[in-house]
Order: structure tokens, then sequence, then C-alpha cells
């Protein structure tokens, strides 16, 4: 029992950090169409610059953050310029090999700048808790706590403020928002920077808990994916519970079948959800 | 363009590849024309989904993976001889496609898309780890050539090999074309433009859209067979979610929905990279500068350009 709350709780953590991507690709998806299949690995370019300033140039971590998110941010913003408008009309195939054109720029980025060995981001969070038998590494629960900030604030920002609403109403129909005076040429830069901005976050969380490699960022933005089909393509909730669902699926998998095959598990579940509910968990049936 | 140009185009191009291994004096290039040769018959495949039935699928080098390995292990567990394993290598691949194909096309657009890729991921990982049959990351080596029957068709070798993939992918192209003009090509077209009118019509959509899925999976798992033979060497490297990208590269850099894009496409997939080779660490960074260059100022691939330019000089006669 102890083992199932533990490798449930681990879940968690891993699911925020899909939770955080998933949002980002479920925003840029409903405004755009767009599958934005490079979001891993400018994640992961945040993440990587995160380490270089805090390893390589012994900036405090408080500091290298909000500057990554910075540099995040201008990079997403940039391709979203450079890159996607100019094949918002095309057909989504076509798009979607811009998409890929861009990863593999964006990795040949990471690679140029920071070499390919596999770096982790130092923290002095090394204490562990004990809860009844669980244990809570200090990190994990500080990474657990600062997705579910951010996902809060990126719902409040969505639902509450006029900015969210325009965006909401993009994704619902672009040629209505227009009429209505809605400025769409700069909601998917809004959209985008909100999304990278996420994005570096999730990309800081697997630097500091796991490690940042190279083909991480496309594993990490496939789970991102398999997070938005689960829950259901362009639904914020439904990447919310997608994520903490796929989390969770694959720590029981490593912990009870094998850890070899826990992304098998995890995607082997997201199929088998699809088979009852091709629509996702929350999404509306089409 | 009138018919006996194109014809004349297509015999133009049969030549100079027949006579492709007497042009070329490194014998890198003939290694890297058989792997174009090979990556067309799998491109072939992968138009016939994503290019006429407008399904993007990215299991294109997991089904590779499947023909590479079922080949081989039949080979070597049941003794059976090389050109029957080879000649089983596609309907083995059939089998698999069917289980994925049959969950993965109840989802349209983008979650077909992903789905596939799900797939590419969980066949890359089986072959990892898998270590009893697939040996796992160290790959099996010594995979047997094909027996040859005379001294002069010798199958170690390389031109011999080359003729061998050539006349294959003619056939498999062959295939394509003859499926493309069946009404059963047809009706694939009609699922790309309009899948609700098709179904509106009284045809069953999935039965054909499975079948293109199913018939693509073949042709790559043939593909797999005949790169594992030739390299004699196989490890899930090679058949991961990166070469399932190639896959859909050379249908629309060619020129998706039609014959001709994929070969073109095959030849660039695997001799840009080559040739890049000289800008080393920038040489990701360029290829992918030039493909998303090419996608937004060629969205119809090379043929798209060549038939733009042909109707203009046509145009100004």
């Amino acid at each position: 029992m102890i083992e199932i709350l533990q490798q449930i709780v681990n879940g968690i953590a891993i699911g925020g950090v899909y939770v955080l991507i998933a949002l980002g690709l479920t925003t840029v998806f409903g405004i755009l169409g767009i599958a934005h299949f490079a979001h891993g690995s400018v994640s992961m370019f945040g993440g990587y610059l995160t380490f270089f300033l805090v390893a390589g140039q012994g900036i405090p971590l408080v500091i290298a953050i909000p500057v990554a998110l910075t540099a995040g941010v201008v990079l997403g913003m940039a391709i979203e310029l450079l890159a996607y408008r100019p094949v918002r009309k095309a057909s989504h195939i076509n798009a979607f090999i811009v998409a890929l054109g861009l990863t593999m720029m964006v990795e040949g980025l990471n690679l140029e700048f920071f070499g390919h060995e596999q770096v982790v981001i130092p923290t002095s969070f090394d204490r562990v808790f004990n809860i009844g038998g669980v244990t809570l590494p200090e990190l994990r629960l500080y990474v657990i706590l600062a997705a579910a900030l951010l996902i809060a604030a990126m719902t409040i920002f969505v639902e509450r403020t006029k900015t969210g609403q325009a965006i909401r109403a993009v994704a619902e129909n672009r040629d209505a928002a227009i009429l209505m005076g809605v400025n769409v040429r700069t909601i998917p830069l809004v959209v985008f920077a909100m999304s990278t901005a996420l994005g570096v976050a999730a990309g800081i969380m697997v630097g500091a808990l796991f490690a940042i490699a190279p083909g991480i960022g496309e594993g990490l933005v496939i789970k991102g994916f398999a997070v938005l089909i689960l829950g259901g393509l362009g639904s914020i909730p439904g990447a919310i519970v997608g994520g903490i669902v796929l989390g969770i699926t694959e720590s029981l998998a490593a912990g009870f079948v094998s850890s070899a095959y826990k992304d098998v598990i995890a995607f082997l579940v997201m199929i088998f959800v699809l088979l009852f509910r091709p629509q996702g968990l929350l999404g509306k049936a089409s | 363009m009138t018919r006996i140009a194109v014809s004349l185009l297509y015999a133009g191009a049969l030549v100079v590849l027949i006579a492709l291994p007497q042009l070329i004096s490194v014998k890198y290039y003939l290694h890297l024309s058989i792997l174009a040769l090979i990556w067309l018959i799998v491109s072939q495949g992968q138009n016939l989904i994503q290019g006429y039935t407008g399904y993007v699928s990215i299991v294109g080098a997991g089904f590779m993976g499947i023909g590479a390995y079922s080949t081989t292990l039949m080979g070597m567990h049941l003794g059976l001889p090389v050109w029957l394993t080879i000649l089983l290598a596609p309907p083995m691949t059939a089998v698999f496609a069917l289980i994925v194909g049959y969950p993965s096309l109840r989802m349209k657009g983008h979650y077909f898309a992903i789905v596939t890729l799900a797939f590419n991921l969980v066949i890359f990982i089986v072959l990892l780890n898998f270590t009893e049959l697939t040996q796992g990351e160290a790959g099996i080596t010594g995979i047997p050539k094909p027996a040859g029957w005379l001294e002069a068709l010798n199958f170690r070798d390389r031109e011999v090999y080359y003729y061998f993939v050539l006349a294959v992918a003619v056939l498999t192209t062959g295939i394509a074309w003859a499926i493309v003009r069946s009404r059963v090509g047809q009706i694939l077209m009609a699922i790309r433009q309009n899948e609700d009118l098709v179904g509106a019509l009284g045809v069953a959509a999935w039965k054909y859209k499975l079948f293109a899925f199913v018939a693509s999976a073949m042709f790559a798992g043939l593909g797999g067979a005949l790169y594992a033979h030739y390299q004699s060497f196989i490890n899930p490297e090679v058949f991961g979610v990166a070469q399932s990208l190639d896959a859909i590269l050379a249908v629309i850099v060619g020129g998706s929905g039609t014959l001709a894009g994929p070969m073109i496409g095959a030849f660039i997939v695997i001799f840009l990279p080559e040739y890049l080779r000289f800008a080393d660490s920038f040489r990701l960074i360029i290829y992918g500068l030039l493909l998303v260059l090419a996608t937004i100022f060629m969205p119809r691939g090379i043929v798209g350009l060549a038939q733009d330019l042909g109707a203009r000089i046509a145009g100004r006669r």
C-alpha cells in the first residue's frame, strides 16, 4: 500500500511536468491548429540555459530561471513570427513539416551551444521528507508546488483576463473573433510567449529532477502529445487530468511491472482510452 | 505536360538509374544509392497513406524495423532461405499494421499522426528491450545475403545488390501506380478531399484507409527486409521516429500525391545530409532550415515546382 502511494506521489511530480508541456501544446493547437513539435526542444533550450548559467557562470538559481524563461519566450515568439505564420493558411501537413524542421534547428542549436553531454541542473534542495512511510525529496515537493502554481496562474490568465478571453475567442471561432475586434495578429504571439514560458519551466524541472541530454526534448514533446490525446485536443482541463493520469500510470508501471516498458504501458493506456473515447477523456465529441 | 513527355521522363530516369553504377567512381556513393532506392520503396508506401489518402502516419520506420527483424529472425530460428523470408516480411508487417491500424484509423488528423508516432515508439522500445529475441541495442550481426544462382549473380557484390534493389523499386513503384490508377486509388483521393462525402456516398471509408495503411506498411516491411540483408547488421537505432520523419520528408519535399515525388524525395533525404557533412555540427541546423524554407516557399514539393515551371513555359509559347 505504502509502495503504491509512493509511486503515485512520484507520478504526480512527473505528471506535473507533463501537464506544463501539454498546456503549451494544447493552447498553441487551439489557436493555430499546429502540432508544435519543436516545443520540447525549445523547453530543453531553457533547461540547458539554466544549467549553463548556474553551473557554468555561478549565477544563483533565482536569477538564472527568469533569464532562461525570458530567452525561451523570445525564441518561442520568433518561431511563431518567422516560421509558423507563413504557413498558417497551408495544409496542416505542411505546418507539421515546418515544426519538424524547427525541431531539428533547435536541437542543432542546443548541440552547438551546450554540447552533447548529459547535464543535471544543480540545486541545494537535498532534504528528504518522510510522511507516513512515503518519502518525498524536497526538490520533488517544490516541483509539484511550482507546477501547481503555474497551472493555476495559466488557468486564471486564460479564464479571467481580457487577453485570455480573446485567446479563447480565437480558438473557438477565428472569424467571429476578428469581427468582435480581437487583434488576431498579436494573439498567437501572446499564446507562444505563455506556452514557451510553461515549457521552459518544465524543461528546468526535468533538468533538476532527472537530466537534460540530446533527444530528451523530443521524448518530452511526444509525451505532451500523448497527454493531449488522452485528455482531448484543445482542452485545458483535459491536459491537466491527462498529464496526471499519464504520470501516475507511468510511475506505477515502472514500479510494479517494468521500468524498461513504462512508456509502452503509458502509450497502450492512451490507445486503450481512445478506443472507447476517441475524443479523449474530457474532449467534446465532434 | 503531355502523357508522352511524362513517359519519356520516367524512361530517362530509369536509364540513368540503370547506368548509375557505371557512372559512379566512388564506392560510397553506390552504397548511398542503394540506401536511397530502399528509401524509395518505403516512401512510395508512405505516399499511399500520406500523399494520396491524406493521413500522416509516423510509423514508417517502425514497420521497416518489423520487416527487417522478421526476415532476420525467421532465417535465424526457422532456418528458412533468405528469398522466402524476404517475401514473408511484408505479410508479417501487414499483420502488425492491421493491429495498429484498427485503433489508429478511428482518429483523424493530428490524432492519427500522434497515435502512429506512439506506435513507432512502442516498436522501438520493444526492439530495444526484448533482448532475448532482438539482442537489444547491440543488434544482430552476420545477416546472410540472398543466395545467387550463377557466378555473376553474387549478392555480396554491391553492384548486383544495387540492381536487385532497383528491380524491386521499379516493381513497387508499378504496384503503387496500379493502386493509384484503380478505383481504390480514386476512393483514397476522395477521402483526402472530403471524407464525410465519401461516407455519405455509402462507401465504407475505413476499409479503404486501412487498406492504404496496410499497403504502406508492407512497402516499409519490404524496404526493411532489403535493408537488413544489405547491411548484414540491424539494431533498433535505424527504426526510430527520426527515420519515420525522413520518410514523411521524402514525400513532402519530393511532392506528395505524385508518383515521382517519393523517388526524388528519397534521394534527397539520403544524399542531402551527406552533402551537408562539411558543415559538421551546423548540419542539423541547415537541414532543418532548408526544410522550413522549402515548405514555406515550395509547399507542393519539387514535382509541384516543376509542374508550375512547365505550365509557365507552355503558357508563354
